[in-house]
């Protein structure tokens, strides 16, 4: 579902966000992409998104290559992809209803089924009650919520997350966990990048390890036992 | 990849536009004001042009051509002047003044020439006929050819034909027309760059929202739609402007100026725009409006980094 063949993202000849990064993640795979910060991972959701393009490499998501895709191809594309971002990026003069409303009429979608799936997806993050409210009006774990619910709406082929758990404490994030979890046992591909070690440990997912721009470890899926809390899977990369 | 725009999408450009041009009322009006400036000006250019082309139409209708006979043409060679005048349709209503009929015209006209008129030997005035010319007659070619045939008929002295005025009259009007489309024209492009200033200032506004509309798959059309609609409204809100100002200002004018003052008054008062024209000024505001936005909106686009 999603390939990076030799990928190298350079900004300025003194800053490479990636470097020769190559892996795979196929179709159904749910996937942890981890690492401190500054180790790429938002430059490499961007990539998949093609919010940017790569300095040298291929990506090919979904059966197509990212670099030979024409720019009036790109919405159809992204329609097939749910992204969380780790702003949220909600708009605050909507309400919530506007705010999932909204990806609807930009995909062209009927009004009459905007209710009806603005309201299941809200539903699915436990958040039916708050459609009329304003984004500022909701804690930020809230609007967590919502963004994820904007991201389910369209069911989409792969979910992408950028730190989703950042703002929640970690009941909240085990839900938030369950909500991608039962996307992925939906049929979504999903990719969530998180720094959250605990969150990781419990998930026993497949996980690619970043830092300064290079993957420095990948881990299987596992159905073991769970590490204990603060204890590292990983590499120390303090 | 062919993009259906759902009805729902129409309601939502003109919504989102209508709601924008809210938010930004300040620099909405001065976008609107700047087209209704521009075309209160073509409008007032064309009420203009279009009152003195109602005047030359009514001139051309009145005109009159003047044959005068020798003073010893023959009832034969009358005759003939008058079948040729029958003969012909530029020529309208006809009617034969007499030599006596003239000397007693001019008298009645200027009656302290009367005693002058007395004492000359005889009757100066040669008999003629006053003939109507056929609406739209007067500039055509075959009316030149005719009056010329009618000079050659035997009997005839002399043909007066004065619609030199009317020609002078009819470039005036075109003259009117032409400054009237060039400084129209002009303005209303400069209102098409304030427009796209605008509809620039308003996409910075809302470019967090474009960013987010983008990322979850909205299409370009649909990302300028709103825009695009947004600068069509000012346009056709400018239009609507010019058009209550332009009428304004001519019952105003139209109540302020005596109508004794017949040639001005018939000059630029006959009446207000046809609707063929407020049509074409309608439309001229809309197409400014839309090509200032489109100027705005093609500039913007994702380039990937």
């Amino acid at each position: 579902m999603i390939h990076f063949y030799h990928v190298t993202k350079r900004f300025d000849a003194y800053s490479t966000a990636l470097h020769d990064v190559t892996f795979h993640i196929e179709k159904g795979e749910f996937v942890f992409l981890t690492g401190p910060s500054g180790a790429g991972k938002s430059t490499l959701l961007k990539l998949i998104l093609r919010q940017m393009r790569p300095t040298e490499g291929q990506i090919v998501v979904n059966g197509r290559n990212l670099n030979a895709m024409k720019r009036s191809h790109l919405p159809y594309f992204r329609r097939e992809i749910g992204m969380v971002f780790q702003d949220f990026k909600l708009i605050e003069r909507m309400t919530i209803f506007e705010n999932l409303s909204f990806i609807l009429t930009a995909i062209g979608l009927s009004a009459k089924e905007h209710k009806k799936k603005a309201y299941g997806a809200l539903r699915a993050v436990n958040l039916q009650h708050k459609i009329n409210y304003y984004p500022l009006q909701l804690s930020g774990g809230e609007q967590q919520r919502v963004a994820i619910a904007r991201a389910l709406i369209n069911d989409p082929l792969m979910l992408i997350a950028d730190e989703p758990t950042g703002n929640l404490d970690p009941d909240l994030a085990q839900e938030v966990l369950e909500i991608f979890s039962d996307a992925n046992l939906r049929g979504s591909t999903v990719l969530l990048a998180t720094h959250d070690r605990d969150l990781i440990q419990r998930s026993h997912r497949r996980v690619i390890a970043l830092d300064h721009g290079r993957i420095v470890d990948e881990k299987p899926a596992t159905a073991e036992k769970p590490a204990a809390r603060g204890e590292s899977m990983f590499v120390n990369w303090s | 990849m062919n993009e259906q725009i759902p009805s729902n999408i129409l309601v939502y450009f003109f919504r989102e536009a209508f709601r924008r041009i809210w938010v930004s009322k300040r620099s909405s009006f001065v976008a609107v004001a700047m087209i209704a400036i521009s075309l209160l000006i073509v409008g007032a250019f064309l009420l203009i042009s279009e009152n003195l082309g109602r005047a030359v139409t009514i001139a051309q209708g009145k005109s009159r051509v003047e044959i005068y006979l020798a003073n010893d043409a023959n009832p034969s060679q009358i005759a003939a002047v008058d079948r040729y005048l029958a003969g012909h349709r530029e020529f309208a209503r006809r009617r034969f003044v007499s030599r006596d009929e003239a000397l007693r015209r001019f008298s009645s006209y200027f009656t302290n020439l009367d005693p002058i008129v007395r004492q000359l030997d005889g009757n100066p005035f040669p008999p003629s006929f006053e003939c109507d010319v056929a609406p739209n007659s007067v500039q055509s070619a075959t009316f030149a050819r005719e009056v010329n045939e009618v000079r050659a008929i035997a009997g005839v002295d002399d043909v007066q034909f004065d619609w030199e005025w009317v020609r002078r009259l009819k470039r005036v009007v075109n003259v009117i027309n032409i400054v009237g489309l060039v400084a129209g024209g002009i303005l209303a492009l400069a209102a098409a760059f304030t427009i796209a200033n605008v509809i620039r200032l308003t996409m910075m506004l809302y470019r967090e929202e474009i960013e987010i509309m983008r990322l979850v798959g909205a299409t370009e059309r649909i990302i300028r739609g709103p825009f695009l609609v947004e600068g069509l409204l000012q346009g056709i809100l400018g239009s609507l402007l010019a058009l209550i100002l332009l009428f304004t200002a001519f019952l105003v004018a139209r109540r302020l100026l005596p109508p004794a003052n017949a040639l001005v008054w018939s000059f630029l008062f006959n009446g207000f725009l046809p609707w063929q024209k407020i049509a074409a000024l309608i439309a001229g505001g809309t197409i400014a409006g839309y090509f200032g936005s489109w100027l705005s909106v093609r500039e913007s686009g994702e380039e990937p980094a």
